[in-house]
């Protein structure tokens, strides 16, 4: 329905085919069908000075819909992806009422198909009502479009109703995203460090991550399930991943923008804003982490992009909702951070946010003839201020705000259609 | 202008104590007539309380002040009123001072985002309560020979350091004041990272070792006195409680209040005349209209 036009003069860099040079890409019918020097059309977009990535994809997302739709619905939160240069994104299912069966699976795709300006995938409860009891009925959930099963938010179940979710979502052929959080340990609001000590603020130490990712491997390695452990933020959680990927094929891992560039020092400021789970970590795990994700031990970066109304989030730190907003700054902050700073090469970036978690999905991530024409333009020398009022999310709670970031995403494109638009493209589309 | 909000001792300087202090003796000295005559206070207590409340509108009141108290029973988002919206009503029914109590590391600091009334902290979770390390500083000078008294002296912060605001305030305000402070503490009850550089000592005895002259002892809430942080009172109070028998001439007993007579310390100790516990709550007064004057700018130059 795009009809054709061409993509002129971008710097195209895309990790899984190898391209990186100044190319042209034709798109037809919504999907890339020519790469190439010298390329034209009746209609063509000048992007020369501006980078060509494939689209971003978000495997953990938070979109509040059905139920907290005053925080974020899934125009608003499609906007605000696209924004981020994001081209498919990952729905969790702790939304009221809880997505865990197959009648509000069918039903929020059917909402998705009408009001997402990206492609929007639903991971579905693995336990009903997120409680770690009884089982979903996951064979008609994956019949109805659900794509993963997560009890994301909650956290894990015991091992023994852990090990039966993975056993029963191989069979059911759905990939089981986990939250990995151990409730006896996990008592706190914040990383349980020297910083937290001295506000006294209650801290969960940061065994609350690894014990409960250490189970779930184990797990994963015994049953054989697709697992993957979602936002990592310990060195030792990562360092677990790795160990098992090397063994197991089936384990991945990512981690999460606001892990990878702040730190509990801002515990310290006993702001509500920077309550988030799991919780920002000391520098040097900080430096790990990134380190982990530099050399592939954690596959990709997914934002966990979590609205949350002004009311839960203007609170003493302790009693904060936790959550921050992270599709619109997820490229600005991971370029100026660790881009940058010299600590990630802009390709493993593009690798991380593009190609591992596409592939991850299916067929995204590639720009390739005969692949989905997903894809995102970024200017790497504007610089731009986060600023309240020109989010596309329908909240404000951003860890950012105020910041200056390096790198702006200028046009998003999803199956040939631009759905974000920052440079007046004129394509008539 | 005139407005200080009195939050945290965290960074506290030993001019800064040595100035309210002044001030809080020049209030004991009767030195003001009413000096907050026509200031309201509120009282905002987030969390029960009934001495800290009780000190914080005497000392108001005396001082001349309108005095309003308002409490609420629970957490504020369990009452529907969030924190912020209980805090700019006083600010609009014309609050001079806001004192605050909450359950909640930093609730103070939030409410001083949005008022413009002086806030201060009376006590937020496991966070500050800065006017309870002011009159301790007070009480202990007096039993000292001054202020300059302090310089040099030993003092050993005994008991739930991890759960205690009290902690959070006494250790940077003892320290700025001049003194030496080590930790009696089990490890469940510390935090698990050094955070203050403190020596860190395993009994009463051993802070006696180390040449403790102020044993600071910590209130332990009853749903910790046995289970799985300490095994029993009984233990605990062997190795972390005063007993008579640590009463070395000079050694001087603290405790925030209210004291369990036979875990903190031994019953025959409590009110003993090593004891500076009565005194410390003398001091509140004195020390709560100091801080109130200061909040407001009041008297300021008396102890300048």
């Amino acid at each position: 329905m795009s009809g054709e036009f061409v993509i002129r003069g971008a710097r195209v860099l895309d990790p899984a085919t190898g391209l990186d040079g100044e190319l042209d890409v034709r798109v037809t019918g919504g999907r890339i069908s020519e790469v190439g020097p010298g390329l034209s059309g009746v209609r063509e977009l000048d992007a020369a000075g501006l980078h060509l990535f494939p689209g971003f994809v978000d495997v953990h997302a938070h979109w509040r819909t059905p139920g907290r739709e005053d925080e974020e619905t899934i125009e608003s939160g499609s906007a605000a992806a696209a924004a981020g240069g994001f081209t498919s994104v990952v729905m969790m299912p702790n939304t009221e009422p809880v997505i865990d069966s197959p009648a509000l699976v069918s039903g929020l795709l059917r909402r998705v198909e009408r009001e997402s300006r990206v492609r929007a995938y639903v991971a579905a409860a693995l336990h009903e009502g997120l409680r770690g009891e009884r089982l979903t009925e996951m064979q008609l959930l994956r019949e109805a479009g659900a794509f993963a099963v997560s009890d994301d938010g909650l956290g894990t179940a015991s091992a023994g109703v852990l090990r039966n979710g993975m056993l029963y979502a191989r069979s059911a052929g759905l990939p089981v995203i986990l939250h990995c959080e151990d409730h006896t340990l996990a008592t706190g609001a914040v990383h349980d460090g020297a910083v937290a000590a001295l506000a006294g603020v209650p801290g969960s130490p940061a065994s609350a991550e690894d014990v409960a990712t250490a189970t779930a491997l184990v797990l994963a390695a015994e049953t054989g399930a697709r697992v993957h452990i979602t936002h990592v933020s310990t060195a030792l959680s990562a360092a677990l991943v790795g160990w098992f990927k090397d063994r197991n094929p089936n384990i991945t891992g990512d981690t999460t923008p606001h892990h990878l560039t702040l730190t509990d020092e801002l515990v310290g400021t006993l702001d509500g804003m920077y309550r988030v789970n799991p919780p920002l970590r000391p520098e040097e795990d900080r430096l790990l982490v990134g380190e982990a994700l530099a050399d592939g031990t954690l596959d990709f970066v997914a934002t966990d992009h979590a609205p949350h109304a002004p009311e839960e989030k203007e609170l003493p730190l302790q009693e904060a909702s936790p959550g921050f907003l992270g599709h619109e700054t997820a490229f600005a902050a991971l370029y100026t951070e660790l881009v940058l700073e010299g600590r990630l090469p802009l390709a493993r970036l593009v690798q991380a946010m593009s190609c591992a978690p596409g592939r991850w999905i299916g067929e995204q991530g590639r720009i390739e003839p005969g692949a989905p024409a997903d894809l995102v333009l970024v200017d790497l020398s504007e610089e731009w201020e986060v600023r309240p009022g020109e989010l596309l999310s329908r909240s404000r709670n951003t860890p950012y705000l105020g910041r200056r970031l390096t790198g702006r995403i200028t046009g998003t494109f999803v199956g040939g259609e631009m759905v974000h638009d920052r440079m007046g493209a004129k394509l008539g589309l | 202008m005139s407005n200080r909000h009195l939050l945290s001792l965290e960074n506290v300087s030993r001019e800064e104590l040595r100035s309210v202090l002044e001030l809080a003796r020049e209030v004991a000295a009767g030195s003001f007539e009413r000096p907050l005559s026509g200031k309201t206070v509120f009282l905002a207590f987030f969390e029960p309380s009934t001495r800290t409340a009780a000190s914080f509108e005497l000392a108001a009141r005396r001082a001349g002040a309108d005095v309003i108290s308002i409490s609420t029973r629970g957490s504020s988002l369990e009452k529907g009123e969030s924190l912020v919206d209980t805090v700019v009503t006083l600010d609009r029914l014309g609050a001079d001072v806001l004192v605050v109590r909450h359950g909640a590391a930093g609730a103070a600091a939030l409410a001083a985002r949005h008022t413009g009334a002086a806030v201060i902290n009376a006590g937020d979770g496991r966070g500050q309560h800065p006017t309870q390390a002011l009159l301790d500083l007070y009480a202990l000078s007096a039993a000292l020979g001054g202020f300059g008294g302090l310089a040099g002296r030993k003092a050993a912060i005994i008991g739930d350091i991890l759960h205690s605001r009290v902690a959070r305030s006494v250790i940077p305000a003892f320290r700025a004041a001049g003194m030496e402070v080590a930790l009696v503490a089990p490890p469940t009850l510390l935090p698990q990272e050094p955070v203050w550089e403190a020596a860190v000592l395993e009994s009463v005895d051993a802070a006696l070792e180390w040449g403790a002259e102020v044993l600071y002892t910590l209130r332990l809430q009853r749903e910790r006195m046995a289970g799985a942080l300490i095994p029993s009172v009984q233990e605990y109070a062997a190795r972390y409680g005063v007993q008579r028998r640590h009463l070395l001439p000079g050694v001087r007993v603290m405790h925030p209040g209210p004291v369990n007579r036979g875990v903190e310390i031994a019953g025959d100790v409590v009110l003993d005349e090593a004891s500076l516990i009565p005194d410390q709550v003398a001091a509140g007064i004195h020390v709560r209209a100091a801080v109130l004057m200061q909040a407001l700018g009041v008297g300021l130059e008396v102890a300048a």
